[in-house]
């Protein structure tokens, strides 16, 4: 087919594939294993397709599988999981302050009837506006790539939550459409949690790399905990020991974990 | 053409009027005039532009902006564009009377068409410029299906309404956008109009018939930026072939419109909303009749130039490609260097990632037994200095599930 020339043909495999590449290495930095990320990536895919329609509510309403249970859901299991309560509010108020950031610049700032195509101050389009508002807002707060996630998927949905208020208040009509996570894949709540955990750990990576790595000494247990990996994490933990050479493996393996410094800092 | 506008008096984007929302008495303040480097008036727009943002004339001049102060954006001349000047010339030569008949041949090629803002009215039809939920930009929207059917295309045309007219509507719109992918859309059209307040920037008599002319917009915050390019490009110059100067011009600004989702995204900007709808409804059924020819699905046109390239032009697709690798390699070693802390850390770790994916099949014979020894091991940091990265990256793998942490 004329259309599908080689050249669209490969830039559309390359740029799938780069971006479940990244999907996949992002998730794989939450509490995942390779595998796990591999589960959630797929589990998004297949979800992409479905749409579950939420009945006796107004407006027509559905929620995609894809696009907002899976990575929503995987949210809440990260906030279960949470090291700290400080860490799980943490989280929480990122996601607050990440959506009416968004809120604010997206729809009160940039709105207006006549300001095409996305109005007055649009620098960022939403795609990226979302992530990039949820990183910063998760790494001031707590430098944590998982929370840089929670923050951003959140934050979205809780933005569709306001929007789902504003279509009651200004009467819009009963065949209006409501498709949460409607884009699956390519959803703005998947774009967002992905794009902020990659921006975290960027950023993360380069100032912890110019600072020389995270402390570990009289921080709380659990916190050092998180800091390595599993296996090996129990191991020192019960141990109590932690050396200098810990530290060096710890160093290496940062990319796996979040890093909490804040409070050697205050 | 355009010496009516004296330029000092043009009102300006203003910081102060930030959290102004539009009211039918300020309709007349908000909106840039680009010029060239001699002080005409080149373009018009309801938006912010800025530095780097570029346009392309139906003639194919190619101008960046570099200097915006206010209302008023000066643009630099940068020659003519090749692409353009190639593909005028290419489709100039293809027999026009009959790509004009879209009749001839059925086609399977599936055209979506969207509204992101569904309130934008035209104020001399409508009453006024916004009207939620149903804008009179639904029947412009409706006007270029018409002419398509008309033609044999399968249309989608989705009227989910997106409302409120804001940035946001992009993400909601990007939901209907998705959806219209599925249904194998070959294309992808976002209709809207713009907000100038001057009606005889866009009006025009075009074959006889009173239109507003057209805008396309691409936007520069999108990784398939060139190849969105490509195909503005190709209907610019096949529409204006066919009715001169229906597209006036193609701007590539800040945003993404969700043009990201696929190489044939376009956003259209029929007029502008002092325009009567009916003018922007003949112009946009205008710019319909050049997407045979594009898809290369008109007898007239039996391939499409992607694959008969007119000399001179370098398909943008490719482009695309070229930017997107470049940028993962780039991006991924750099961000390889700053993890590893050295180039030989970095090397380390590059030599391992081959490896990583036979993990997957299942764990190779080395990495059990570094797992059997690990689980009573008291010096295990010192165990994990002699063993590579692979080591610790399948130490993981195979049973952790997701319950692990």
């Amino acid at each position: 087919m004329e259309r599908f020339p080689i050249g669209i043909t490969l830039l559309l495999l390359a740029s799938v594939a780069i971006y479940l590449g990244l999907a996949q290495r992002s998730l794989d930095r939450m509490r995942l294993t390779d595998r796990g990320a591999l589960v959630v990536i797929a589990a998004i895919i297949i979800g992409s397709f479905i749409n579950i329609p939420i009945p006796f509510v107004p407006f027509n309403t559905s929620v995609n599988v894809g696009g907002a249970l899976v990575p929503v859901g995987l949210a809440i299991y990260l906030l279960a999981k949470a090291g700290t309560e400080k860490e799980w509010g943490r989280a929480l108020a990122g996601a607050a302050a990440t959506a009416i950031i968004v809120y604010v610049i997206g729809s009160l700032i940039n709105s207006g009837a006549t300001v095409e195509p996305a109005g007055r101050y649009a620098i960022l389009d939403a795609i990226y506006l979302y992530p990039l508002v949820g990183g910063i807002v998760a790494y001031v707060l707590g430098r944590s790539r998982r929370a840089a996630f929670v923050s951003a998927t959140l934050g979205v949905l809780l933005v569709d939550i306001f929007h789902y208020f504003w279509l009651l208040r200004n009467g819009a009509p009963a065949n209006y459409t409501v498709a949460i996570g409607g884009g699956g894949a390519f959803d703005t709540i998947v774009l967002a949690g992905i794009i902020a955990i990659l921006l975290c750990e960027a950023i993360g990576e380069s100032f912890e790399r110019l600072s020389g790595g995270p402390k570990i000494e009289g921080r709380a247990p659990e916190l050092v905990q998180n800091l390595k990996t599993p296996g090996e994490s129990t191991a020192m933990a019960e141990n109590g020991n932690l050396r200098a050479n810990d530290m060096d493996a710890t160093g290496n393996e940062r990319g796996k974990v979040d890093i909490e410094k804040h409070e050697d800092q205050k | 053409m355009y010496s009516q506008y004296n330029n000092s008096s043009l009102p300006a984007f203003t910081s102060s009027g930030i959290f102004n929302r539009e009211t039918p008495d300020h309709l007349t303040d908000r909106y840039t005039s680009i010029m060239d480097e001699q002080g005409n008036i080149i373009s018009m727009m309801a938006r912010m532009t800025f530095s780097g943002d570029e346009l392309y004339t139906a003639e194919g001049s190619h101008y960046r902006i570099d200097q915006v102060q206010g209302g008023n954006a000066t643009a630099k001349f940068l020659g003519m564009d090749p692409q353009i000047l190639a593909y005028n010339e290419f489709y100039a030569g293809q027999n026009v009377s009959v790509t004009k008949d879209l009749a001839e041949k059925k086609s399977s090629d599936t055209i979506a068409i969207y509204h992101s803002h569904t309130d934008e009215s035209y104020v001399p039809s409508d009453g006024k410029e916004s009207i939620p939920f149903k804008g009179g930009i639904y029947q412009v929207g409706k006007s270029m299906v018409d002419r398509l059917q008309k033609g044999g295309f399968q249309v989608n045309y989705d009227q989910t309404p997106h409302d409120p007219h804001d940035n946001n509507a992009y993400t909601r719109s990007r939901r209907t956008a998705v959806e219209l992918m599925k249904t194998k859309a070959a294309v992808l059209f976002d209709v809207h109009r713009d907000g100038i307040p001057d009606a005889n920037y866009y009006r025009a008599k075009i074959d006889g018939k009173n239109v507003a002319r057209l805008r396309l917009v691409v936007g520069r915050e999108n990784p398939r930026m060139s190849a969105n390019m490509d195909f503005a490009k190709k209907m610019m110059a096949s529409a204006n072939n066919i009715h001169p100067k229906v597209v006036k011009e193609i701007f590539v600004g800040k945003g993404d419109y969700n043009q990201d989702l696929m190489s044939t995204a376009l956003l259209i900007e029929a007029g502008t909303h002092t325009n009567t709808k009916e003018e922007a409804a003949a112009g946009i059924a205008l710019l319909s009749e050049a997407i045979p020819a594009v898809l290369g699905v008109s007898p007239a046109a039996p391939a499409a130039p992607t694959t008969q390239k007119p000399a001179g032009t370098t398909s943008g697709s490719w482009k695309a490609l070229g930017w997107i690798l470049g940028l993962t390699i780039f991006g991924g070693l750099g961000f390889l260097l700053v993890s590893s802390g050295s180039l030989a850390n970095a090397k380390q770790r590059l030599a391992g990632f081959g490896r990583e994916f036979s993990s997957f099949l299942g764990p190779r014979s080395a990495v059990r037994k570094i797992n059997g020894e690990s689980d009573n091991t008291e010096n295990l940091g010192q165990k994990y200095e002699a063993k590579d990265d692979l080591a610790k990256e399948t130490m993981k793998d195979p049973e952790d599930g997701l319950k692990k942490g």
